[in-house]
């Protein structure tokens, strides 16, 4: 066999942190890779750099053996190699035929032609997918399918699969698994990026993982078990300890009822959605991307307005509470930190003393109505040493600190305003391991100060290790309830899907 | 990454400009070091300074007001017109400061509630304003001071031989810098400006700072207004075709204040205002003609937002759809 891809060296630095360090990787023709590894282990970074989406720092890439430097997505795509995304980079009002042919329309586009081979192309490969249906009105899977028709269209030899099964029910999984063994008989080669080992020691040829941007193993999928590949992913202590399992010893017990649901809507995302919150316990949230999670706590949080007509009821302390802005939140003391703060988070140019400063001014909370600038200096002294956020001085941007450092700014600009109620909306994305423990620190630290504290993650083993009790979320509403001593990723999973 | 107060700034660049012409201007033009010329140029950029003001608490809280020329001509106008038809002053004044407050209130209100993009908003109210006072309210294009009125004392003034509405740029700047700086309004005002969503989020009445922001900018230009008349003794309308817009916005986005917000404050203003001074007073005493100094200013302009958007990049996540 010869290699597709060989990487050499290859090392990509954010702000001078490296997220991939020094990996040789090779693909050879015609084979089914599986890339393992934790969250921010490097799977997704590698990828990105041999599908052209980031530039390397340093090392070089061999295709078919040439040199090749890919500066965009198109120049990767014209030579062969695809990346079906993560996170889906279709356009949601066009159809999906209009998104498959995106790109190469021809001058005079008859839309009739394009829907007939958008159809004839999608049945080839087993999707029961609706070409004149908006991509917008589509569920989480098909848009997954769509994303694979498009690449397969493209006929891409090399195609990356960023996580593609997260979305898929098992039957979906089954159809897609042998939509992967059909593309490799007719000779293209595949990376999937997987976190379900069984997918991958069950369907890959061959396996590499990685840990903290380095690669760890790699080899024959023969050569390895269960027990080896998880070994080699976690590692060090450090994350053993992170995502350790609860016993029921250790769960918090329930509070008074602080918050109660009762079958809010808003629109299409959120359905008939009942749940309550207690004091002084993690709730933890589990959904997957469209189930509606993060838009029933904006609605909690003031952001979003649920449905005038039938929207539901929701009482705070017994009281019935209905928020047109986040302000009436925050007087009401319900906090709520968000998934994505580069644009809904944080004052990137402002300084951490301005960022935690926000906060309190915001609230009304400062000592008096003069803005005073000792008292931002103090306030920002005391919580960047509670939340242990590492800058040379708290003068510098927002915009310069690590991701672990600008996480801890976000939720501590949430806790100056003194909330009784904290919902944390992916409280460790995109942050690195050692900030995630502390991290984590904090949030049990605040359901033990007796606060009723939310957590809403995508990721199972956070779940798992934070909650006193789980909610999963599917198509807008609460559909199961765990105990986590009960609960198995199986299980959660089995209910977010299903 | 560069840390803050170290190395050429923008603001550093432009005094340092403002530093380099005055002393090329000083030692290669007859008249400009005179004492009464400095004078002059402070003068003669107060009421662009006071308009800039205004259009710098817009600015920073992301957004901007097209409608300010058009405000101070209609109000001041419509303000001595009331006068000369022998309204008594404290109606007069009352009705037009209603009249003022209103337009701030319906150009907050139109980005606030209506989602109207600033830039569009403050295009078409600038114009309705217009319309609307000539229409309704003045009977010719130049409205003259009534003689012996307290704007023509006050354009008179002078404090140690300084004119008083140089006090008065220096007054506004006082008033709008402990605005920005020591209220709660003022702190919310540049955290809208650099992260919208956030601000909202965080609990900032993002609204109502809104319709206080395009009134603060609606009030100082009728202030301006007011100002010009005790100048001229008269209100010319026509000044709302004139390049007065261009050159406060030039007067910002040279100072260092970034169109896309949360950036700048006073001292930016005015600095920015006494480079422009400088510059028009030496293209004066050069004698180049009204045509070619609009061109370079201008050029000027356009060299400014573009180093603008090269410096402060529009950010694609943080920025709302349609603003600015």
């Amino acid at each position: 066999m010869t290699a597709i891809i060989d990487m050499r060296k290859v090392t990509k630095a954010y702000r001078g942190v490296a997220a991939v360090k020094a990996v040789d990787f090779t693909l050879e023709q015609g084979e089914i890779h599986a890339l393992l590894g934790e969250n921010g282990a490097g799977k997704s970074t590698l990828t990105k750099i041999m599908a052209g989406v980031v530039e390397a720092t340093s090392g070089e890439m061999l295709h078919r053996g040439q040199p090749a430097r890919f500066l965009t997505p198109n120049e990767a795509l014209n030579a062969g190699i695809a990346m079906v995304f993560q996170e889906t980079s279709l356009v949601p009002s066009m159809t999906v035929a209009q998104n498959i042919y995106l790109g190469e329309e021809k001058f005079l586009n008859r839309l009739r032609g394009v829907y007939i081979a958008a159809q004839q192309f999608l049945q080839s490969l087993n999707f029961n997918v609706d070409p004149a249906a908006p991509v917008a009105s589509l569920g989480a899977a098909k848009r997954q399918m769509v994303e694979i028709a498009r690449a397969v269209h493209h006929k891409a030899d090399v195609i990356i699969f960023d996580e593609p099964t997260a979305t898929l029910t098992p039957e979906e999984k089954r159809h897609f698994f042998a939509l992967m063994k059909r593309l490799q008989a007719s000779g293209v080669s595949i990376i999937f990026i997987t976190h379900a080992l069984e997918e991958a020691l069950g369907h890959a040829d061959r396996i590499t993982i990685l840990r903290d941007g380095e690669l760890v193993a790699t080899g024959k999928a023969s050569e390895f078990d269960r027990a080896k590949v998880v070994q080699a992913m976690v590692g060090r202590a450090l994350t053993q300890q992170i995502y350790r399992k609860r016993n029921a010893a250790h769960l918090r017990k329930r509070g008074a009822k602080v918050l109660s649901v009762q079958d809010i809507s808003m629109g299409n995302m959120v359905r008939n959605n009942s749940f309550s919150i207690y004091d002084g316990q993690i709730t933890g949230v589990f959904g997957l991307i469209g189930s509606g999670r993060t838009e029933t706590f904006k609605i909690i949080s003031g952001v979003y307005k649920r449905d005038f007509v039938r929207g539901g009821d929701i009482e705070l302390d017994g009281r019935p509470v209905r928020y047109n802005v986040p302000r009436q939140a925050i007087k009401d003391r319900i906090a709520y930190v968000t998934e994505d703060r580069k644009s809904e988070g944080l004052f990137e140019n402002l300084s951490i003393a301005e960022n935690f400063f926000s906060g309190l001014v915001a609230a009304g909370l400062q000592e008096s109505s003069i803005v005073s600038l000792r008292e931002m200096r103090s306030l920002s002294e005391q919580w960047s040493e509670r939340l242990k956020v590492r800058a040379i001085n708290s003068r510098a941007k927002a915009v310069e600190l690590s991701g672990g450092n600008q996480q801890k700014v976000v939720i501590g600009k949430g806790l100056v305003q003194r909330p009784r109620l904290v919902i944390f909306d992916e409280p460790t994305r995109g942050v690195d391991v050692g900030a995630i423990a502390e991290i984590h620190q904090l949030i049990n630290d605040l359901a033990d100060e007796g606060l009723a504290v939310v957590v809403i993650s995508s990721y199972l083993p956070e779940i798992m290790n934070l909650s006193d009790r789980i909610l999963v979320f599917r198509q807008g509403r609460v559909v199961e309830e765990f105990s986590p001593v009960n609960a198995t990723e199986e299980k959660i999973m089995y209910a977010a899907v299903h | 990454m560069e840390q803050r107060g170290q190395g050429w700034t923008q603001e550093r660049i432009v005094f340092a400009l403002a530093v380099v012409l005055f002393i090329v201007a000083a030692l290669g033009l007859r008249g400009f070091a005179d004492p009464n010329n400095l004078i002059a140029i402070v003068r003669s950029v107060s009421v662009l300074g006071i308009l800039a003001l205004g259009m710098a608490v817009v600015i920073i809280g992301r957004g901007i007001d097209l409608s300010q020329v058009s405000v101070m001509a209609m109000s001041g106008a419509w303000y001595l017109q009331m006068l000369n038809d022998g309204r008594p002053e404290g109606m007069a004044l009352l009705t037009v400061l209603a009249f003022v407050v209103f337009i701030g209130l319906a150009n907050g209100f139109l980005v606030a509630y209506g989602d109207v993009p600033p830039i569009f908003a403050t295009l078409a109210s600038g114009a309705v304003v217009y319309g609307l006072v000539r229409s309704q309210f003045i009977g010719s294009e130049t409205v003259p001071l009534p003689p012996g009125h307290w704007l023509e004392a006050l354009g008179r003034m002078r404090l140690v031989t300084v004119p008083v509405e140089v006090f008065l740029f220096a007054g506004a700047s006082l008033l709008i810098f402990l605005f920005l700086r020591y209220t709660t309004w003022g702190r919310y005002t540049y955290l809208m400006g650099d992260n919208f969503q956030a601000a909202r989020t965080i609990g900032i009445p993002v609204r109502p700072m809104n319709l206080l922001r395009y009134v603060i900018s609606a009030l100082l230009a009728f202030a301006a207004g007011l100002l010009t008349a005790s100048n001229l003794f008269s209100i010319n309308t026509r000044v709302i075709t004139s390049t007065l817009l261009y050159d406060i916005i030039l007067v910002v986005v040279i100072g260092g204040i970034g169109l896309s917000g949360g950036k700048g404050g006073v001292r930016n203003v005015v600095g920015g205002a006494l480079l422009i001074g400088i510059m028009l007073n030496a293209m004066t005493i050069l004698d180049i003609s009204n045509i070619y100094q609009n061109l370079i200013k201008a050029i000027i302009l356009l060299a400014a937002i573009i180093i603008d958007s090269l410096m402060n990049p529009r950010d694609e996540q943080t920025a709302q759809q349609g603003d600015i």
